[in-house]
């Protein structure tokens, strides 16, 4: 199936002589400020989860009944809590081996997940449902023996 | 089972990983990237901009898996122009005469001197051909990927690609053989 074709292997031949236009200079400058490691974008949905993170975590320690903000703040309290929390692993792909720094061979696995928190208003019984994708990457070293 | 098949890539990760930098890489496979993004997109300017979020894609995420690179990457680049196209279909009748429309086509190989006119001949008569046939010739040739590969890429049973390279070439030949004979 593969091998080329032996009556036009002088025109193939002669067709590798033609070199491809070089890609522009502004191209390879664009590359060079997308590939500069502090220049490095984040998807969208990193810039909400710090924010979400310290969110759910303020409200976890608020709900707690001995917490000393709730005395201290009671107005906080009566407003939405967090009431379920769960991941949904929608796919995961075996990427095949790696090489790690040391010279290890590892297993690399890319999962994709749904994470979705759900709050609560105990007072008017309203709630909301935050989701968000997340992308996690195993490395698992191996040993072949 | 694989895994010899993978272990023989590890190496070669190794290499890719520590010893070049991106500027290599591109120096040794951007023409041949933007040759096969211009079967796919509207201008060069597009198959720039496909070519850039194809190689920056593949260096930050790809260029560490086992596999052939050139494959990886033309596949990256064939998905990043019908992304492209995706977004392209969405853009209103208005914008698109705004824009002009289809730029100006500009030489997809290095210009010849102006004695070299085979090689001109050879150009103009590729650029002829039917898209179907060129796509699979730039792949085969240029792209130098395998009649399997070139099926996958483009989704067609790989006897497909494979006469559909050989109309190209047949077309080819035939174009060049008229142009000897009128001198």
């Amino acid at each position: 199936m593969d091998n080329s074709l032996d009556e036009f292997a002088e025109l193939e031949a002669e067709l590798k002589t033609l070199r491809p236009v070089v890609p522009s200079r502004e191209l390879a400058a664009r590359l060079a400020t997308g590939l500069t490691p502090n220049r490095r974008s984040q998807p969208w949905w990193a810039w909400t989860a710090l924010p979400a993170a310290a969110a759910l975590t303020l409200g976890i320690f608020l709900a707690r009944p001995s917490a000393p903000v709730v005395v201290a703040n009671p107005a906080v309290v009566t407003t939405f809590r967090p009431v379920a929390a769960e991941n949904v692993l929608y796919s995961a792909r075996d990427e095949g081996y790696v090489t790690l720094e040391d010279g290890t061979p590892a297993r690399r696995v890319r999962s994709n997940y749904v994470d979705t928190i759900t709050w609560k208003n105990p007072r008017s019984n309203a709630s909301l449902r935050w989701t968000v994708p997340r992308e996690e990457v195993r490395v698992v070293p191996v040993s072949f023996q | 089972m694989t895994l010899p098949c993978q272990l023989t890539a590890i190496p070669r990760m190794e290499a890719l990983s520590n010893d070049e930098s991106w500027q290599h890489w591109f120096q040794l496979y951007g023409p041949k990237l933007l040759l096969c993004a211009r079967q796919w997109t509207r201008s060069s300017a597009d198959a720039e901009d496909v070519v850039q979020e194809a190689f920056v894609r593949f260096w930050r995420h790809q260029r560490h898996l086992p596999g052939e690179p050139l494959a990886l990457l033309i596949t990256s680049v064939r998905r990043a122009a019908l992304d492209l196209a995706r977004r392209d279909t969405r853009r209103s009748a208005r914008e698109e005469r705004a824009d002009g429309g289809l730029d100006e086509p500009s030489p997809a190989f290095i210009s010849p001197s102006d004695h070299d006119e085979r090689r001109a001949t050879m150009e103009a008569a590729l650029a002829r051909l039917p898209v179907e046939q060129r796509e699979v010739l730039v792949l085969k040739i240029w792209g130098e990927l395998t009649f399997e590969e070139i099926a996958a890429q483009l989704d067609l049973p790989p006897n497909t690609a494979a006469s559909r390279y050989r109309y190209a070439l047949t077309a080819l030949r035939k174009e060049l053989t008229a142009a000897d004979c009128h001198g």
